[in-house]
């Protein structure tokens, strides 16, 4: 995929800002505050429909606007499509695409690709399973649309299985809770299993990237659920932890097993990459396994995604540096960088309501 | 803001579903321009509707009478029963010409976010009537959602004591599109759902 424009008004520090990016890696230079990320933002937002931040919609629009509009075209799977967005204060976003409204979100899952490095990434490493299990999921979505569905499903029967557990107390009805069992092991199972796939599919993509960034040793995932008995079907084995925890869910008013409490941990040489690995280790481990997730998205489309990497660079090293540049792949790829130094590339000089080539 | 009798009619248009404010405030001085006459009309088709409509006591469609007209035409078959989430779910069932039984109108589905249980809908009078009317096959109509599929699952194991037959709504593709078209969790349920030739 590739960006062919993108223009943002009264988005963050930008006014107006129009940006027609060159092929293959873009470095974006400016100091703090010159409205690099914002950049990147907009891209990851036009093609993703939320922001990579997580932040929340309100806080994109320029302090004192009355709301953003995004708008932006990729050329994308042979085709030219246009995505617009405008987020006005205080009341619903509206999205186009092509000029139309989606009919469901859902089905814009995976159509404009992109993959997103970004400092917190060391978190994917170092912090609790959440962003682990999130990682896993949104890749599993970018190669198989019907992992979303499942996804969405499994933590919709989850919220309702809660929120019934909290309403109704100790004295819940067994039959109902029943069937929100049956819904939520069904579609955690499945969760489960596009979690495997993911790590069979991303394994040794991982291990080639973590060698090209500069990493000495083995990398890989290590996912093994508590609830997952000898030889039961994921399926039965989730229905059977829910049931064997019954009493304590009901006591707590929620639930405590299954996939959503899962950690698939990385591990490095076999010992996990959380406690028993440096910072640099962990931090390159972190890069790889995005690194490996552009890889994986990019054979499984046979296009690359277009990547945006946030200021992550200037944590490490010059060596690891360009290992990571060689690293990336041939599609168009956005960086944010403070340092004028960085040798490949098209630069562009970054500042409130400008993007120019940089002399 | 307008003069008070017109702010009170926009206010109260825009509480309608799917009604803005602009909406909203056109068709309040639109029923103002118009023929006394017209205006009026509409008003007393929104008090006769309040007052005369009320719930089939069989089966919980909406009726002028005690019950409702399917419930009371006597080529209905009374052994299937078709349990849907709405009332107005029944007219799109019936422009099939396909089902002649009669309906059980449950008032929503299982939802405990929205704090739908199912004290909230009527499953007693369900397997009351499965009980009483000899029902032989219950079709299970509610929507394709997570929670649609949740109150099927739940009526299904409550009237497996009673020995009736119950069947689910099949997913699958739209008739007249072309296989491509179709979403892949579309497909893959009327994969599930294939029959033999």
């Amino acid at each position: 995929m590739r960006l062919r424009w993108l223009e943002l008004t009264d988005v963050r520090v930008h006014r107006r800002v129009v940006f027609e990016p060159a092929e293959g890696l873009n470095v974006l230079v400016g100091g703090n505050g010159a409205g690099k990320t914002t950049l990147l933002e907009g891209i990851g937002y036009l093609a993703r429909a939320r922001s990579f931040r997580g932040t929340p919609e309100e806080d994109l629009i320029r302090r004192g606007a009355a709301g953003a509009i995004l708008r932006g075209e990729f050329e994308v799977g042979g085709g030219r499509r246009r995505v617009e967005v405008e987020l006005p204060r205080g009341s619903r976003r509206r999205i186009l695409v092509d000029g139309k409204r989606p009919r469901r979100l859902r089905d814009l899952v995976g159509t404009f690709p992109v993959v997103v490095f970004h400092p917190d990434d060391l978190d994917l490493v170092k912090a609790g399973p959440g962003l682990r299990r999130e990682y896993l999921d949104d890749l599993a979505a970018g190669l198989w649309p019907e992992a979303a569905v499942v996804q969405d499903d499994a933590e919709t029967a989850l919220r309702q299985r809660n929120a019934f557990l909290r309403a109704a107390g100790p004295a819940a009805e067994a039959a109902i809770l029943d069937v929100w069992d049956a819904q939520y092991a069904a579609a955690g199972a499945r969760v489960y299993e596009y979690r495997r796939r993911v790590i069979a599919a991303v394994g040794a993509p991982l291990e080639a990237t973590y060698r090209l960034v500069g990493g000495a040793g083995e990398v890989r995932w290590r996912y093994e659920p508590t609830w997952l008995g000898e030889d039961t079907e994921p399926e039965e084995a989730i229905l059977d932890a829910l049931r064997r925890r019954r009493g304590r869910d009901l006591e707590l008013r929620r639930t405590s097993a299954g996939p959503h409490r899962d950690d698939p941990v990385l591990e490095l040489d076999g010992r996990p990459l959380r406690s028993a690995a440096s910072q640099g280790e962990q931090r390159t481990a972190a890069l790889a396994c995005r690194l490996a997730a552009l890889v994986v998205l990019g054979n499984h489309r046979g296009e690359e995604p277009v990547l945006l990497v946030d200021d992550v660079l200037s944590e490490l090293d010059p060596g690891r540096v360009d290992g990571v540049l060689r690293a990336l792949p041939q599609g168009q790829v956005f960086l944010t960088t403070t340092d004028e130094g960085l040798p490949r590339g098209t630069r562009w000089k970054v500042a409130p309501d400008l993007v120019e080539v940089a002399g | 803001m307008f003069e008070p009798p017109i702010q009170r009619l926009v206010d109260e248009l825009a509480r309608l579903p799917g009604i803005g404010r602009k909406s909203a405030q056109r068709l309040a001085f639109h029923l103002l321009n118009t023929e006394e006459a017209d205006a009026l009309r509409l008003a007393d088709a929104i008090v006769e509707m309040r007052r005369s409509v009320r719930l089939c006591s069989r089966c919980f469609n909406v009726t002028a009478d005690e019950e409702c007209a399917i419930c009371r035409d006597p080529r209905r078959d009374p052994s299937i029963l078709c349990v849907v989430e709405r009332a107005q779910d029944i007219p799109v069932i019936e422009r099939t010409g396909t089902f002649s039984g009669r309906y059980h109108v449950l008032g929503g589905a299982m939802n405990p976010i929205a704090g739908i249980g199912v004290e909230e809908l009527r499953m007693r009078e369900l397997v009351g009537r499965v009980e009483t009317e000899h029902v032989a096959e219950v079709i299970v109509a509610t929507n394709p959602t997570l929670e649609g599929d949740t109150t099927a699952m739940y009526i299904s194991r409550l009237l497996k004591p009673a020995g009736v037959r119950v069947t689910r709504l099949a997913s699958g593709l739209p008739v007249g599109g072309d296989l491509d078209y179709a979403d892949e969790v579309t497909l893959g349920r009327a994969l599930d759902g294939r029959k033999e030739l």
